[in-house]
């Protein structure tokens, strides 16, 4: 165990002290893909939160996946260092917690998915509304939370960006399959599916395609559900 | 010129967007042309289909002046801005006044008016092209003294012409010799025309290496050509290479929608789903 703490204290201090763009991405990287073992070292946290207001997209994206790496133990520490003023830190910070898919990050993934300048964050959020972490939660809060991802990503389908759009398509898609939408919502989100998947109202073949893709899956894995008798309240039952 | 306003986000200084009404209105006068510089991206960005885009558009390409080196060079933003836009509204009829200013004593609106007659898919212009080109690069690819562009905008006169898809071997011959130049971000767009025009796939290893070039603006490049091209045997490298998610994105947008020609064994699934894990 003290071997691994000096090892990651070390790894600690060669981010802080990296003098070039390289250094600082392979510190992060090295960092990053560190065991943490029972106990995790609230100081690499920091440092990797830190590492995505530097303005070095390399290390930042290592950072991020070394975020979503360590999952929820690191939503309060890149909450708490939201600067609005810093754009970039901002715009990493989503993305990790996109990844992590934990329910604290839902307030800034919609507003990001609602109003954030850069399509990449926009594109993110989405993704991140699709996968949240909601199964431990009570149902009541459950259902809640799910609809306000929902109605996120509804509204996230009249973006102008075909990308986001694309990444909206995504986001319902998993959305469905993961948190088990009751049938008015299932309906609201096939529904947005087959809009997006529209030669007449979606101009980018891409997202189409995607859109339509997401439907077919949807519909398989309700077909498949029904088929071993185990259909949710969407088998009306 | 374009001080009070910025292109890349779609604002006015003040953060405002305007309305398309708003735009014709800038469009139309006269008094101030960083108004009218606006306004014609703005048109082009939003493809506008209003009855009156393409009419002031074509006469905002008609401000062009002879180069003044000492002044001038405002209405010739104008019409840069009007080239690119009529390239993207679509509409063919606008193909003779652009075919016009591929002979403007201005590089930059020759590059501008290339790219949207490549955009139109006009066949027209694949003389004026390669007779742009012809000299090859010891000449109309030389650099000039003055500045780092070269003697034409070879990248934007290969591009179109991979664009509008004449395959005649005339055509083939004169891009070949590009495909060797001294500058990577030409030889990647000689190669992207080439592969466009043959299909062979000698023309995509150069690119391929491109992508693994130590300079980013290059890879980026190469990035974008494969996507143009659609080539979907650069699923892997595209995936692989350093560069933001945001430019593999719309590559590989590319190989989706242009790749069926090219290798049907790579679904259109197997790249959408590399595209889902960047998001």
């Amino acid at each position: 165990m003290s071997v691994e703490m000096s090892t990651i204290s070390d790894h600690i201090r060669a981010v802080q002290q990296a003098d070039s763009s390289q250094a600082m991405l392979v510190a992060t990287s090295a960092l990053a893909s560190c065991e943490h073992g029972e106990s995790v070292n609230t100081e690499a946290i920091s440092c990797l939160v830190e590492v995505l207001g530097f303005n070095n997209p390399g290390a930042a994206v290592a950072a991020v996946n070394g975020l979503i790496q360590l999952g929820p133990v690191a939503v309060q520490p890149i909450l708490d260092s939201l600067d609005p003023r810093n754009y970039g830190a901002r715009a990493w910070a989503v993305r990790a917690l996109a990844g992590i898919g934990d329910v604290r990050g839902l307030d800034l993934l919609e507003e990001a998915l609602a109003s954030d300048v850069g399509p990449s964050v926009r594109r993110a959020a989405a993704c991140g509304l699709g996968s949240l972490r909601l199964e431990t939660l009570e149902p009541r809060q459950r259902a809640e939370l799910r609809q306000r991802a929902l109605e996120a990503l509804l509204a996230g389908c009249h973006d102008g960006e075909w990308v986001v759009r694309y990444a909206v398509s995504v986001g319902l898609e998993t959305l469905a399959l993961r948190l088990d939408p009751p049938p008015g919502q299932r309906l609201q989100l096939l529904e947005a599916l087959a809009r997006l998947a529209q030669p007449e109202l979606e101009e980018t073949p891409v997202v189409r395609l995607r859109a339509s893709l997401a439907g077919q899956r949807l519909q398989t894995a309700a077909q498949a559900a029904t088929a071993h008798g185990d259909a949710p309240a969407a088998a009306g039952r | 010129m374009a001080g009070t306003t910025d292109p890349d986000t779609g604002s006015t200084a003040a953060g405002e967007p305007i309305t398309e009404a708003e735009a014709l209105q800038r469009l139309r006068q006269s008094e101030d042309q960083s108004q009218q510089y606006y306004a014609a991206w703005w048109m082009g960005r939003n493809r506008s289909r209003h009855p009156e885009a393409l009419p002031l558009l074509l006469a905002a390409l008609r401000l062009r002046r002879p180069r003044d080196p000492g002044a001038g060079v405002e209405n010739n933003g104008v019409a840069r801005n009007a080239a690119r836009a009529l390239g993207k509204l679509g509409d063919p009829s606008a193909i003779p006044e652009l075919l016009a200013c591929l002979d403007d004593d201005d590089d930059g609106l020759r590059e501008a008016a290339a790219r949207a007659l490549g955009e139109l898919g006009a066949a027209a212009a694949v003389p004026l092209l390669t007779q742009r080109l012809a000299s090859g690069p010891q000449v109309a690819g030389a650099p000039r003294s003055d500045s780092p562009r070269l003697q034409e905008p070879c990248e934007a006169l290969l591009e179109a012409l991979g664009e509008i898809g004449v395959a005649e071997p005339e055509v083939l011959a004169v891009i070949t010799p590009f495909s060797d130049h001294e500058r990577p971000l030409i030889r990647s767009a000689a190669c992207r025309a080439l592969l466009q025009l043959t299909g062979e796939s000698r023309w995509a290893e150069p690119l391929l290496q491109l992508l693994e070039h130590p300079q980013l603006q290059v890879r980026r490049a190469a990035l974008m050509d494969l996507g143009a091209v659609g080539w979907r045997p650069a699923l892997e490298p595209i995936c692989r290479t350093l560069a933001e998610n945001s430019l593999k994105l719309i590559a590989l947008r590319g190989l989706v929608e242009q790749g069926e020609q090219h290798d049907a064994s790579i679904k259109a699934e197997v790249v959408l789903s590399a595209m889902d894990s960047l998001l």
